[in-house]
């Protein structure tokens, strides 16, 4: 079996990278930098006795993925699934951001991806996709707007290619990811908990067999997330201002 | 996925005899290192803070976490060559090493520190009489210096460079990875020869017997905690051994409560020395031993620094020419009756190598002493460090976070060519930690 991993050189993407490995899958990593990407190959392949290839591609760059993804029509061919724990945030990413960076956050976390799926789910006739979002996605806030607006757009496609995959037998799931212990949670104060991505790579792995599946990690943003749903969008703001106020003071 | 940042927190050096609340980042990315590191006047490099002295902080200076760059980069078994990234511990490291029945000649006591912090700090473990210090195995390093970017050194490139880096205490840059040289390790575990002492004297003639012995590591145990037993203990004679029935060992490790209790005292201290002395008696003098248990003893007994408690303890090693040893321990022991001193362990091995800059290296008798720390231990040691220049004693900087410019510039004669070689490379001395700040390096 092999597996194309789009953002595999740290966070959550390495991980998978290594759960995947670890039960014998051959991989495709791929991110922007080739230096990560060549070490990490070398240590799987070190270690776990896999085949591994690498594959640079930049998602904020549309034409570098169309470029690398139509290489060769046959690109997808001997790919059992595709992951994309891929993303971009980014410090500046207010309602005010140069346009010039809204367009790097949308196509890295949004249209990049779903050029890459529709690509591989019109070829294909089985086969794996697993998309990531973000439960800052769940409504908009003062903070990352491009970036959750482009997760919620990426729910909103998985859940459309759901609703569609009733003749392929093509597995799709999409995860909304809390908080992690990765680099973007380190050293922060939260409300609640941190998830690990070592465990959600094994739940990813354990769940890539399911048809159809949405699923919330660490498992209590399902709680809140369904609480956010049914909140009046005016009243959620209030107590979202009301928190942020209360958090300066 | 990643959006990597600036986070702060409150650290100890290991024998917490520093204190600082500072700037660090953890990259895991290569563009993660150039970005950050050019965005900060001064940084210094960071593994798992295992340092005894504060050699990877200061409060105005960032500290690089290095720990997620642990991979495996290259492995030739039959060059006996691996290079690996700079934060992979020595414990995985070695896991890995020990399937292909090979092991890296110099492994320090404590198996969770990290490749790079085991290269700056040249470390040498209990095969130094015969293998040195780590850098005998070093053959190239990847450094990157925010200014200089990414340079490959070794003893054929940027030679003044390598030299400056191993045991270079971090300063010169950030090590990437590191290629070794590799020895075979057909063995699984030690046969320990337990040999009783009863001072000092006879320590020092087992270990000149048995320095010229390779594969045999040499190491003591010693009582100090009181003037009519002093040096009494045991040397212990541990030869790698392989039994039939274990073909891949692999290092286990569990992990203990911290117990942060301050259990050591002059009474204590006597108690403990008495009893361990007393229960050896009652083990067979021949024993075998786990590879865990021998190489890497403090691993599951954290506990022992521990219970130092929040004051924490001193650690001063130092090498002493066998030729001088007598007289030294004679001056020593005068001080230490003056003085008494608490002395927790004191143990003694043999090293080898040749001194350069400001690396623990040289050709002699590499003796360790764990004191509280307390004023009159603080008295007592500044004696000490008399008598390591008067005896041209080489001191670690890397254990004791005590050690003077002063005492730096007269125990290591090229201290000063260590300053002006740094300078030389890096005019704005980019990489500095308390340790650097205090030795002005």
């Amino acid at each position: 079996m092999t597996y194309l991993i789009i953002g595999a050189s740290s966070g959550l993407g390495k991980d998978l990278v290594y759960e995947f490995a670890s039960k014998g899958n051959n991989l495709i990593i791929s991110s922007r930098d080739i230096r990560d990407l060549k070490n990490l190959k070398n240590d799987i392949e070190l270690k776990y006795k896999v085949k591994v290839k690498i594959l640079t591609i930049d998602l904020a760059n549309l034409d570098d993925v169309k470029k690398k993804i139509n290489l060769n029509n046959k690109f997808f061919d001997g790919i059992t699934g595709v992951l994309f724990p891929a993303g971009q945030m980014d410090d500046e990413d207010f309602i005010n951001l140069k346009p010039s960076l809204v367009g790097d956050l949308i196509f890295s976390n949004f249209i990049s991806i779903t050029y890459i799926i529709s690509s591989y789910y019109q070829k294909k006739e089985k086969g794996i996709i697993v998309g990531f979002g973000s439960v800052s996605a769940l409504f908009g806030r003062r903070t990352n707007p491009y970036y959750s607006a482009s997760k919620r757009a990426l729910e909103s496609y998985f859940e459309s290619l759901i609703s569609n995959n009733d003749k392929k037998n093509i597995n799709i799931q999409f995860y909304i990811l809390g908080y992690l212990d990765t680099n973007l949670s380190f050293g922060k104060k939260l409300f609640l908990p941190r998830g690990s991505t070592k465990n959600l790579s094994k739940l990813v792995y354990k769940k890539r067999l399911l048809k159809n599946c949405k699923i919330y990690f660490p498992i209590w943003w399902s709680i809140i997330g369904f609480i956010i749903n049914i909140i009046p969008f005016k009243i959620l703001i209030f107590i979202f201002n009301f928190f942020k106020k209360n958090e300066k003071n | 996925m990643e959006n990597i940042k600036l986070h702060n927190l409150n650290i100890n050096s290991f024998d917490r005899s520093h204190n600082s609340r500072i700037n660090f980042f953890r990259p895991d990315k290569y563009k993660d290192i150039e970005n950050f590191s050019k965005k900060h006047k001064n940084l210094i490099n960071m593994g798992l803070n295992f340092s005894y002295s504060p050699v990877f902080f200061h409060k105005k200076s960032v500290s690089i976490d290095f720990s997620r760059f642990n991979k495996i980069l290259n492995f030739n078994k039959k060059k006996k060559e691996i290079t690996v990234e700079a934060g992979i511990k020595i414990y995985d490291l070695v896991n890995f090493l020990l399937k292909h029945k090979l092991s890296l000649p110099q492994l320090p006591g404590y198996p969770f520190i990290t490749v790079g912090g085991a290269i700056a700090a040249n470390i040498h473990g209990k095969s130094s009489g015969f293998d040195g210090t780590i850098k005998n195995s070093v053959k190239e390093l990847l450094l990157f210096h925010k200014d200089k970017g990414w340079k490959k050194i070794s003893n054929r490139e940027n030679k003044v460079l390598f030299d400056l880096t191993i045991g270079g205490l971090g300063l010169t840059g950030t090590i990437v990875s590191a290629t070794f040289k590799l020895k075979s390790f057909p063995y699984s575990r030690f046969l320990i020869n337990r040999l009783e002492v009863k001072n000092i004297k006879e320590t020092i003639n087992y270990l000149i017997k048995y320095k010229n012995y390779k594969n045999l590591l040499i190491y003591s145990w010693n009582d100090a905690s009181n003037i009519n037993n002093f040096g009494r203990g045991y040397v212990f004679v541990s030869k790698p051994i392989k039994k039939n029935n274990e073909n891949n060992i692999k290092l286990n490790f569990k992990k203990n409560y911290k117990i942060l209790i301050p259990l050591w005292n002059s009474l204590t201290s006597k108690l403990f020395n008495y009893f361990f002395f007393n229960f050896q008696k009652f083990k067979n003098k021949k024993y075998e031993e786990s590879f865990m248990k021998t190489i890497f003893p403090f691993a599951g007994n954290e506990n022992y620094f521990n219970f130092f408690g929040s004051k924490g303890f001193i650690e001063t090693q130092l090498i002493i020419r066998p030729e001088i040893i007598e007289d030294f321990f004679k001056s020593f022991t005068k001080f230490y009756i003056k003085f008494k001193p608490e002395i927790i362990l004191l143990s003694f091995k043999n090293i080898s190598g040749k001194q350069k800059y400001i690396r623990f290296e040289g050709n002699g008798i590499c003796v360790t002493f764990d004191f509280l720390n307390n004023k009159k231990n603080l008295i007592f040691l500044e004696k000490i460090d008399k008598l390591c220049v008067k005896y041209n004693v080489i001191p670690s900087v890397i254990k004791d976070s005590r050690i003077s410019k002063k005492i730096l510039d007269k125990c290591f004669p090229e201290a000063e060519k260590f300053r002006n070689d740094l300078l030389k490379f890096d005019k704005k001395r980019v990489y500095k930690s308390e340790t650097s700040r205090r030795l002005k390096l």
